[in-house]
């Protein structure tokens, strides 16, 4: 509901970062480079942009969503609600999931307009944007938590967020990288997550998309048992 | 009996009104120091944060354009980028300085403090863009000097630096104060900073050589401000321009000189800032 209110900036915002850095690149390039072997460098690029949107926006959205209703003071109003601290827990990170995910189709949708993207196999583009999309709110949810002040936020924003959003094979492949990184990105699930997305684009992975959806799946149920954990001790909400 | 003679206390004096002279400098001032504190408060958000994005945006740049291959006028990529990042970096921050301010005076009601004192329009204005301009510099000089840690940038024409930095900066402190005065919430601001002010910066040439841009286009381009303002300051820096420098610094001059009258004109209305 709260997505709804917000939702022309949410969009107009991740639509146009989209739009500017599918722009940019396309101009910025010399159209000979290739990116991974035997992949367009839109047919790279496109999947990398629409990730990143969709990731940093469910992330904002829960973030801010209950770091909103605490600063604010409407978090008492939720917990006397006779909801159980998993119900709150699910309600607010799939909330935020989907309001990312939209967002993210929408970004995606005008990206394809707007250039050709290749389209190999539907199942891991769907499966991985939920997957990742339920981590980065969980994340979300739990920097909300955690955080007492809105520069907490920006900070786990800027420094921890974004960072991984970007740097994990979003825009380039690890192959770019000297070996330390190589061996720094394989172990960074993001990075798995973002491949698997990408191949259902592409084709052509990096990483086993199968892999990285196992792990992915096993840092949500993780993540979410943690959230759901910290949420019902009433960590840094309750007094 | 009284003893008129000796007053038992000596007589109070009436307040006298301070005398101003023709400039209220102390006033001035502290509207400035207001200003200038308000956002070193929160330096992490407001500079540091700024310079990481700007390096994280260097970084996949660079790795992304394939192993660093790319060359413009006849430089590494990552030479050409570096500028360009910084600035985007001051005008985002600068506008971003100027309309939070004035707009969340707004919101929370205390823009009456501000302007209810001895001030006045011009004043106030230099104030709210000095205080703009002094959160642009430092941005820029925050991210230039962690940019040279990977990237060496020479420091070819100091006064091009310094001019279109400045002017970067003021122009956004200008347009942010505008900005800050027209909006009535924050979703106004973020409207303006998403659809104009990101899209200008992004598209300027700060990424690429706007040569690269078709011929209609590269019109466009060069009606843009932003894009002097970055042509000049990547000269400033590595000595290579898209366009001519000595237009640039005046075509911004001009630009400045035109927003000025604008903000100031509307500070001393009170446009949406006195009932």
């Amino acid at each position: 509901m709260r997505y709804r209110r917000n939702a022309p900036e949410s969009v107009g915002g991740a639509l146009i970062y989209s739009l500017m850095f599918l722009a940019v690149f396309t101009l910025a390039w010399p159209s000979t480079i290739e990116l991974q072997p035997g992949v367009s460098a839109i047919g790279f690029l496109v999947p990398g942009i629409a990730a990143f949107a969709l990731f940093h926006g469910a992330f904002e959205n829960a973030a801010f969503s209950l770091l909103y209703d605490k600063l604010e003071g409407m978090l008492g109003d939720l917990l006397m609600a006779p909801l159980t601290p998993l119900e709150t827990v699910v309600a607010y990170v799939t909330a935020a999931a989907t309001g990312a995910l939209i967002t993210g189709s929408i970004a995606l949708g005008v990206l394809v307009l707007l250039v050709p993207v290749p389209l190999a196999s539907l199942f891991p583009i769907v499966g991985f944007a939920v997957l990742g999309s339920l981590l980065f709110a969980l994340l979300g949810f739990l920097t909300g938590m955690w955080a007492d002040k809105w520069d907490r936020y920006a900070v786990i924003d800027t420094f921890i967020v974004m960072p991984l959003g970007l740097l994990s094979g979003t825009f380039f492949t690890p192959a770019l990288l000297p070996e330390t990184g190589q061996i720094l990105m394989h172990t960074n699930p993001i990075f798995y997550l973002i491949d698997g997305f990408r191949s259902g684009f592409t084709g052509a992975a990096e990483a086993s998309p199968l892999f990285g959806f196992l792990l992915s799946s096993t840092l949500v149920f993780g993540l979410g048992l943690l959230a759901w954990r910290l949420f019902a001790r009433g960590w840094r909400i309750q007094s | 009996m009284f003893d008129s003679s000796s007053p038992s206390r000596p007589a109070v004096q009436p307040p006298a009104p301070r005398p101003l002279g023709q400039v209220n400098w102390l006033g001035l001032w502290t509207l400035y120091l207001k200003e200038v504190r308000r956002f070193l408060n929160v330096i992490t958000q407001t500079v540091l944060a700024p310079m990481v994005t700007a390096l994280l945006f260097l970084a996949i740049f660079t790795l992304a354009l394939g192993r660093g291959d790319l060359v413009v006028h006849g430089l590494p990529y990552a030479l050409f980028l570096a500028p360009g990042l910084i600035v985007m970096t001051m005008l985002q921050n600068s506008f971003a300085n100027t309309s939070s301010s004035v707009l969340i005076s707004k919101v929370q009601g205390n823009i009456v403090d501000v302007l209810m004192p001895p001030l006045s329009s011009f004043e106030f204005t230099l104030a709210y863009a000095a205080a703009g301009v002094t959160r642009g510099l430092l941005v820029g000089l925050v991210t230039g000097v962690a940019m040279m840690v990977f990237v060496p940038l020479p420091l070819h024409q100091p006064i091009a630096i310094f001019w279109f930095a400045f002017n970067a900066s003021l122009m956004l402190a200008l347009l942010g104060l505008i900005g800050g005065i027209w909006a009535e919430k924050f979703d106004h601001i973020a409207a303006v900073t998403n659809f104009v002010v990101v899209p200008l910066s992004f598209l300027s040439g700060t990424f690429y050589s706007v040569e690269r841009l078709p011929e209609n286009w590269l019109f466009i381009a060069h009606l843009n401000p932003f894009f002097y303002l970055i042509d000049g300051f990547r000269y400033g820096l590595i000595g290579v321009h898209d366009g001519d420098i000595l237009r640039g610094a005046v075509i911004v001059g001009v630009v400045n000189a035109v927003l000025w009258a604008l903000a100031y004109g509307l500070v001393s209305r009170g446009y949406k800032l006195k009932p």
